[in-house]
Formats: structure tokens, C-alpha cells, sequence
């Protein structure tokens, strides 16, 4: 187990819960899926589980420790274990940095000792950009591009477990299978937290799954078996929901 | 069928404007430094007729003692980039200091940051300058710049808040935080950077505007003290004789306009510069 | 004469060609799909058309709307151009929005414009805003109109930028993934409210997207972008029944293959 979530709640404001008695865990090696609507919490579980927002009730730990943002020599370590894609590729990236500084980043803070260039170049090819890509800032990049950056900084550190926020949905189709296909390489040695609304990659990328409506857990388990047989109503509007290529 | 590209006219035309400016800001620092070991005339003595029209002579004609104009503008032009840089340094250090601050800081603190900086700004430069003044018990120079300074500072002050808020809430700055980066060097990595640019050209503008109002304290006495006299002096004295020789009061305008200008065109240019979105091709 | 004519577009920044050669036409009321991966020029052509490329980039060709030269022209003409005869929905819903403005003013503003224009009575704005945002199906409008856009979720913002596109009326509006952001529940509603307000209001739409199942359910024809080029154009039928270029067969193929890899059939 690396992450366990246990009875969390959160709220914005006072008036309105937004997550409700959520309940989780991750294990090493087995990656989890979090698929809900929009607003039902997803981004805001990760921050919480970034350590970005501290949740009113309940705690978080990451292995044996409780998650304590206030606790600088974890929070290190924390840092170099756990590593985020977020959702908005565009605001995602510093303007003013280009491509090199924004992936390497995650090295220079962290005081990683790899080479720095070799190690940027390397993240770049395996999203599938090119090396010289480095030396341009992000505004010349397309929308899916962008999206390779972000996902090639969260890489470049190697951190044990990655949290990846709607990651690929800017994708196409055939890069996504190939963002996928790297995902599942790097899931052999990181453990993925993916929210994604794509059922589809989902099922090809988790091997566990919760679904999330309105803050609440409704449904959780191995991914294989709640598509196959999904209990919930709202898991089953889920599935009927996705678009499909007409006949 | 048009097929036309207007781009690169536009961006071979701001170069030239920035190049302009350089000169300009060149030219009125040359001449600053020139001051400083020699002078065309000894500018507390009479050197020919009163008031007298341009000549050979003297360049830009004489005052109401007959002393050299030239002379007076060319050591306005050190005292004009004295206080606007003067001020302007010390406006932006403390202004983008407290903005900063106020940016990151608790709603409640926020509030009454933005609260104060309002204050400040409605307050009169002048009010502020007699008490910096009265406060340092003598007129000089140094006392007319720091009062300026803290005017200034209250309005990059409250620019930088919004700038910065602005910033803060992008995903990038999130990005920094999980990335381990600590508050100080988000600031100086991605927070700075990125607000800069609108600072710098707001800069420009009071570096002016600083130059402008010296005048008005110099007039009131709360200037740099003869002989040393800014460009605002020279400005007023001309007053009473603008219509018998215009050229006492023409000839320090422009040297002020010139310094604007060239300060206003090299700040945009500078801008341009550090702006990867606006640099032209790589 | 069509609304929207494409004639020979070509979309380059120093000598390297980021689009090429890429005609097409929209006429009123009608909805064409512009599909193509990541990269391949289609955000691109979309601010070419409405006059906000970059500046390091430059598009040569002929872009008419609305009976109006777009390439060359000058800010002002573009300016009037938009809004009146096409609005866009950004792919980056969080640089469109104003950080520090709330979303309900940012709805209002397009609103108000519009009824300047047509001279309709500015009071009932305020309902409008909602009415908008219950239409995007947005959740509690009165929370999220009061709310700053770092206050509400991606998939909200991008319901917000689509409520402020949708608030222009515009004779032509451009989508440009307007629904990567949001799960497969929100996604049909949003398609179902493009697909009938384009209907109702006769609209016509230019729909971008990297989803051949999205597109190809809103739309009426396709272009299929690669590396800036066009490489196949026909009604959606035709296209994705029987695909003549062997990169849009893949793409076809690859995307029955992953219906059928989530257990349906088509
Ligand atoms: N900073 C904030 N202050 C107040 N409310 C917020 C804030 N951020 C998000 N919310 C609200 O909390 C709810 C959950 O938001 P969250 O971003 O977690 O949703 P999400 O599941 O990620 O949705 P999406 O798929 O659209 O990204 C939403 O209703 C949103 O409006
Ligand atoms: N400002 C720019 N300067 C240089 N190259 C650029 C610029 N903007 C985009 N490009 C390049 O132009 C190509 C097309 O970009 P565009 O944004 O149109 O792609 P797209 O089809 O919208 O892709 P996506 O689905 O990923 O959003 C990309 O290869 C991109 O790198
Ligand atoms: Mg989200
Ligand atoms: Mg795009």
C-alpha cells in the first residue's frame, strides 16, 4: 500500500461539502482509475492528496505516515515520491520558461543528481516530442503537445507514484495509445492515479477503479469487474454515456 | 485573393523605436556623466546678457542673470535622471515587495493591504513630500526622491498584487509546489518573470511622471536647492518671461520630453524582449 | 456564397509550413467537422479564421466570412467580425477566462454586447446569464456566476467559456475541443445542446476535434487534417463508411477497435 484515504472530507466554503466521507487506497503496482462527472471532486481529491489542500476530517497517509503538510523533511520526500499531471495543459506550463526549464524543474528543486539534459531529452522522446523541442516555450505547442510536457515533467523525476488528472484527454487517439503504452511501461516501476472520464482508457490502464458522484464513493473495485457489471445506476449511465462511432 | 503578411513590417518597426529610445536615454546619460568633470560654463556665474535668444554661444540662450542655459539643462539632466531613477527604485523596491506579499498572503491580510495601498495613493504627493521633509528637518534633493519614492511604491504596489493574484492562481504555480519548489523561488521563477513586463512599462511612466513632479516640489522648495536646479525649476523661472524669451521655458520641455520619450520607447522594447509570445522569430 | 470560405490556406512561422494548402467552405447553418491529431494544424486554422494567430506566424491564402477578407485585414473590421459573425470556444478554457473577474460578469459581457446590437432590453440580462448557464448544464448558476474561475472545476469552466461563446448568437461558431474537459455524462448534454441550438438558432458550426466518435455525431462533413494538410473531405458518411486515405482508414479502424475493447459493439 502506498496511499491510503481515510473517512476524508473536504469543503471549499462552509456551506458545501465537496468531498464526503471518501475512503481509498492505493497499492504498490496496481494502478487506480477515479472516474466521476464534473464537479464531483476528482481535482479536488488530488489536492488533497498533493498535499495542496488539507481536508477537514480524516487523514492521509502515504505509507506508514500520515500526510503532514506542516512537516518539512516529509513533505521533501513526499515531493520526490509523488509526482502531478494537471488538467489544464495550457495554464499548466510557465509562459515565460521554456521547455527545458519547465521539465527539469522537478530535478532542480528536488536536488535529483541525474544529468539534467539527458534526463529532459529522455522524457521528451518517450512522449513522443523531439529533443530539440527543449529550447521552445510552451506557446508553440499545441494543445496535445502541451499536454506531453506536462506529462514528461511528472516523469522526469521517476517518482514512485504519479497523479494524473484528465492526462490524456487532449489526446488523439493514436497518440494516446501511445501515451497509454508508455503509462503502462512506467507502471511497472510507478503506481498511476489516473482520473479520467474515458472509460476506455481507464479500463486499459487501472486495475482498480472508483466512481465518484457528487463527492461520495459509489462504487469501487477492480476495474474488469465493475465495467463488466456495474452496480450503480450512475456507473451504468457512465458507461451507456460514452460516445461511440456510429454505424 | 489578398495574401498578405503584416507581421514582420511591425516587428522591424518596434526595433527601430527601441533603438530610438536607447539613444535617447543614451544621449541624456552621456550628458549627465559629462557633468560631472566638465561644464560648457560655471552655472552660478553670469556668463553674457540677460536673457538673450540661442546663439553660438550659448545654445540655448540665458537666463534672467544671464547665466548659461545649456549649461542648467545639461546638469537638470543629471538631477532628472537622479530622481526618476532614484525614485523609481526605490518605489519599485518596496512596491513590489508589499505586492508580492500581499498577493500570497491571507485573505484578511490581502484585504487590508489593498486597504492601505488605496490610502496611500489618495494621499498628495505633496502633503507626503512636506512631511518627508519636515521629517528629515532639511530640503534636499534626497528628501524630494524618497517622497516620491513612497507614492510610487504604493502604486506598483497595488499593480503587483493584482499582477501577482493573477499568477498565483495558474496551474503552474501549483505545478512549482508539487515540483518541490520552495515559495521564494516561485516568486523569483515564475511569479517575477511573469508580471515584469507590465511593470517595467509602468515603471517607464513614473520614472516620468517623478520627473514631472519634482518640479512642482522644487517650486514649492522642496527640491534640489540652486545651482543645482532640476528641469522643473528651470521650468518655473522661465514663467514670468515665457512671452519675451520662450526659449527658457521651450528648451528645458524638451530636454524633459526627449528623457520621456526615450525612457517610454526603451521600456517597451524591453518588454517585447523578454516576452517569448512577442519575440519575433527565434 | 458560403458563410465561411477557405481557398488555399497556408499557415507558416519562419519558413517552416504549420498548415498548408487546406480549402474548405461552410455555408449558413451547416456543421463540419475538422478531425486531426495532435499538432496537425487544427487550432491553428481555427484562429486563422478569426484573425488571432500569433504574431510569429503568418497565414497567406484567402479566408472570406461573411463576405469579409480575414487575411491582411485590419484589427478593427476583425473585431466586428467577431462576436457578430463568429465566436469561438478556446481549447483553453482557464486563458480565456479572466482570472479575476467572476464567471456570471464574463457570461454578461458578450450578452450585453449582443443586445446593444440588436437593441433589446438591456434589464433582462441578468436572467439570460443563468438561463445560459442552466443551459450548459451547469450546476447551482447562482454559486458558480459568483464564483472566481480557480473556484469551480476544469469541466465547469468549460461549460462557462461555452456559455460565452453560445452568448454572441454568432452566425458561425468555432469549437475547438470544447468537450476534452468534461466526462462522458456532460459531454452528451453538451453535444446535444450544440447539435440543437445550431438547429434552432440556424448557427452553423465548425466542430474541432482529435474524437472521431464525437465528431463524427454532431457533424454533417468532415476534413481530415494530417501535418497540416487535408487528406480527405466528404460527408461523415461517406468518410468514415468507406475512407479513401489510408490514414483516415487507421483512424476509423482505431477507433471501432476501442469501442470494441470497452465491450460494445457498434
Ligand atoms: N477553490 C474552490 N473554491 C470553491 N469551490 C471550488 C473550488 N474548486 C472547486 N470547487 C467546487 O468543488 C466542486 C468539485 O470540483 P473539482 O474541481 O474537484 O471537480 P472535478 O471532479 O475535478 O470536475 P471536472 O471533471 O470538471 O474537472 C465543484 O463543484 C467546484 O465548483
Ligand atoms: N506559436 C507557434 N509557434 C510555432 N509553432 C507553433 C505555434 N503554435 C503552434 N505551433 C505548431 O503548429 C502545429 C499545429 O498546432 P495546432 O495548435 O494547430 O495543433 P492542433 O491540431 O490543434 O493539435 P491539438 O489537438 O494537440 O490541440 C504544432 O506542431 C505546433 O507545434
Ligand atoms: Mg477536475
Ligand atoms: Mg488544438
Amino acid at each position: 500500500m502506498i496511499l491510503s484515504v481515510d473517512h476524508v472530507s473536504f469543503s471549499y466554503t462552509r456551506d458545501r461539502q465537496v468531498l464526503d466521507d471518501v475512503s481509498l487506497t492505493v497499492q504498490r503496482d496496481r494502478n487506480l482509475g477515479i472516474v466521476g462527472e464534473s464537479g464531483s471532486g476528482k481535482t479536488t481529491l488530488l489536492r488533497l492528496l498533493l498535499g495542496l489542500n488539507r481536508p477537514t476530517s480524516g487523514t492521509i497517509r502515504f505509507g506508514e505516515q500520515a500526510l503532514d503538510t506542516s512537516d518539512r523533511g516529509f513533505m521533501r520526500a513526499y515531493r520526490r515520491s509523488v509526482q502531478a499531471v494537471f488538467q489544464d495543459p495550457y495554464s499548466s506550463l510557465d509562459p515565460r520558461q521554456n521547455v527545458f526549464g519547465i521539465i527539469a524543474e522537478p530535478l532542480q528543486s528536488l536536488d535529483i543528481a541525474v544529468p539534467h539534459r539527458e534526463a529532459v531529452e529522455a522524457a521528451l522522446v518517450s512522449v513522443g516530442l523531439p529533443p530539440d523541442a527543449m529550447n521552445r516555450y510552451p506557446h508553440e505547442f499545441s494543445g496535445g503537445q502541451r499536454q506531453r510536457i506536462a506529462i514528461a515533467r511528472a516523469i522526469v523525476a521517476r517518482p514512485e507514484l504519479i497523479l494524473a488528472d484528465e492526462a490524456v484527454s487532449a489526446l488523439d487517439l493514436s497518440t494516446r495509445i501511445r501515451i497509454v503504452e508508455l503509462l503502462k511501461t512506467l507502471g511497472l516501476k510507478m503506481t498511476l492515479v489516473l482520473v479520467s472520464h474515458d472509460l476506455g482508457v481507464v479500463a486499459s490502464l487501472c486495475q482498480d477503479i472508483v466512481i465518484l458522484e457528487r463527492g461520495r464513493i459509489v462504487e469501487s473495485g477492480k476495474t474488469r469487474q465493475i465495467l463488466d457489471n456495474p452496480q450503480h445506476p450512475y456507473t451504468r449511465k457512465l458507461i451507456d454515456s460514452a460516445p461511440r462511432m456510429p454505424a | 485573393m489578398s495574401a498578405i503578411a503584416a507581421a514582420p513590417v511591425r516587428r522591424s518597426r518596434r526595433s527601430w523605436l527601441f533603438a530610438i529610445g536607447l539613444i535617447l536615454v543614451g544621449i541624456n546619460v552621456a550628458v549627465a556623466l559629462l557633468t560631472l568633470v566638465w561644464l560648457p560654463y560655471d552655472p552660478s556665474s553670469t556668463a553674457g546678457g540677460r536673457l538673450e535668444a540661442p546663439s553660438l554661444l550659448h545654445w540655448a540662450g540665458t537666463d534672467r542673470l544671464g547665466r548659461d542655459l545649456f549649461t542648467q539643462i545639461m546638469i537638470g539632466s543629471r538631477i532628472a535622471l537622479m530622481v526618476g531613477a532614484g525614485a523609481v527604485a526605490i518605489g519599485a523596491a518596496i512596491g513590489v515587495t508589499l505586492g508580492v506579499l500581499s498577493a500570497f498572503a491571507t485573505r484578511l491580510l490581502d484585504d487590508a493591504f489593498a486597504a492601505a495601498f488605496d490610502i496611500l495613493i489618495a494621499f498628495p504627493t505633496l502633503l507626503l513630500a512636506m512631511l518627508v521633509v519636515a521629517a528629515s528637518d532639511t530640503a534636499s534633493l534626497g528628501s524630494a526622491i524618497l517622497a516620491l519614492g513612497i507614492a510610487i511604491s504604493a502604486i506598483v504596489a497595488r499593480l503587483t498584487r493584482i499582477l501577482a493574484k493573477r499568477v498565483i492562481g495558474m496551474d503552474y504555480i501549483t505545478a512549482a509546489r508539487t515540483s518541490g519548489t520552495s515559495w521564494p523561488q516561485i516568486v523569483i521563477k515564475h511569479v517575477l518573470p511573469n508580471i515584469w513586463p507590465t511593470l517595467l512599462v509602468n515603471f517607464a511612466l513614473q520614472f516620468g511622471l517623478a520627473v514631472i513632479a519634482e518640479a512642482s516640489l522644487s517650486y514649492l522648495g522642496l527640491g534640489a536647492p540652486p545651482p543645482n536646479a532640476s528641469w522643473g525649476r528651470l521650468l518655473q523661472e522661465a514663467q514670468g518671461t515665457v512671452y519675451t524669451a520662450p526659449f527658457g521655458a521651450i528648451a528645458p520641455g524638451l530636454a524633459l520630453l526627449i528623457l520621456v520619450i526615450g525612457i517610454n520607447l526603451s521600456a517597451d522594447g524591453l518588454r517585447d524582449i523578454g516576452d517569448p509570445t512577442r519575440r519575433g522569430s527565434r | 456564397m458560403s458563410l465561411l470560405t477557405v481557398e488555399g490556406l497556408k499557415i507558416s512561422t519562419d519558413g517552416r509550413a504549420l498548415v498548408s494548402d487546406l480549402s474548405f467552405a461552410v455555408g449558413a447553418g451547416e456543421r463540419m467537422g475538422l478531425i486531426g491529431e495532435s499538432g496537425s494544424g487544427k487550432s491553428l486554422t481555427a484562429m486563422a479564421i478569426t484573425g488571432l494567430l500569433p504574431r510569429n506566424i503568418s497565414a497567406r491564402g484567402s479566408i472570406t466570412l461573411d463576405g469579409q477578407q480575414v487575411i491582411g485585414a485590419p484589427e478593427r473590421n476583425l473585431g466586428q467580425l467577431r462576436g457578430s459573425a463568429t465566436a469561438v470556444i478556446f481549447q483553453e478554457p482557464l486563458t480565456a477566462l479572466d482570472p479575476l473577474t467572476r464567471l456570471g460578469r464574463q457570461i454578461e459581457e458578450p450578452l450585453r454586447r449582443r443586445y446593444r446590437r440588436d437593441g433589446l432590453d438591456p434589464k433582462t440580462v441578468k436572467h439570460e446569464v443563468l438561463a445560459l448557464m442552466e443551459r450548459v448544464a451547469l450546476p447551482q448558476p447562482e454559486r458558480i456566476a459568483a464564483a472566481y474561475p480557480y473556484e469551480v472545476s476544469g469541466g465547469q469552466r468549460q461549460r462557462v467559456a461555452i456559455a460565452m461563446a453560445l452568448a454572441c448568437r454568432p452566425k458561425l461558431l468555432i469549437a475547438d475541443e470544447p468537450t476534452t474537459a468534461l466526462d462522458v455524462t456532460t459531454q452528451a448534454e453538451i453535444l446535444k445542446l450544440l447539435d440543437s441550438l445550431v438547429r434552432d438558432l440556424g448557427m452553423a458550426l465548425l466542430f474541432i476535434s482529435h474524437d472521431l466518435p464525437v465528431v463524427a455525431n454532431v457533424v454533417d462533413r468532415l476534413t481530415v487534417l494530417r501535418n497540416g494538410k487535408a487528406v480527405e473531405q466528404g460527408p461523415v458518411r461517406d468518410v468514415l463508411g468507406a475512407p479513401k486515405n489510408p490514414y483516415t482508414k487507421t483512424l476509423v479502424e482505431a477507433a471501432r477497435a476501442f469501442d470494441q475493447a470497452l465491450g460494445r459493439t457498434p
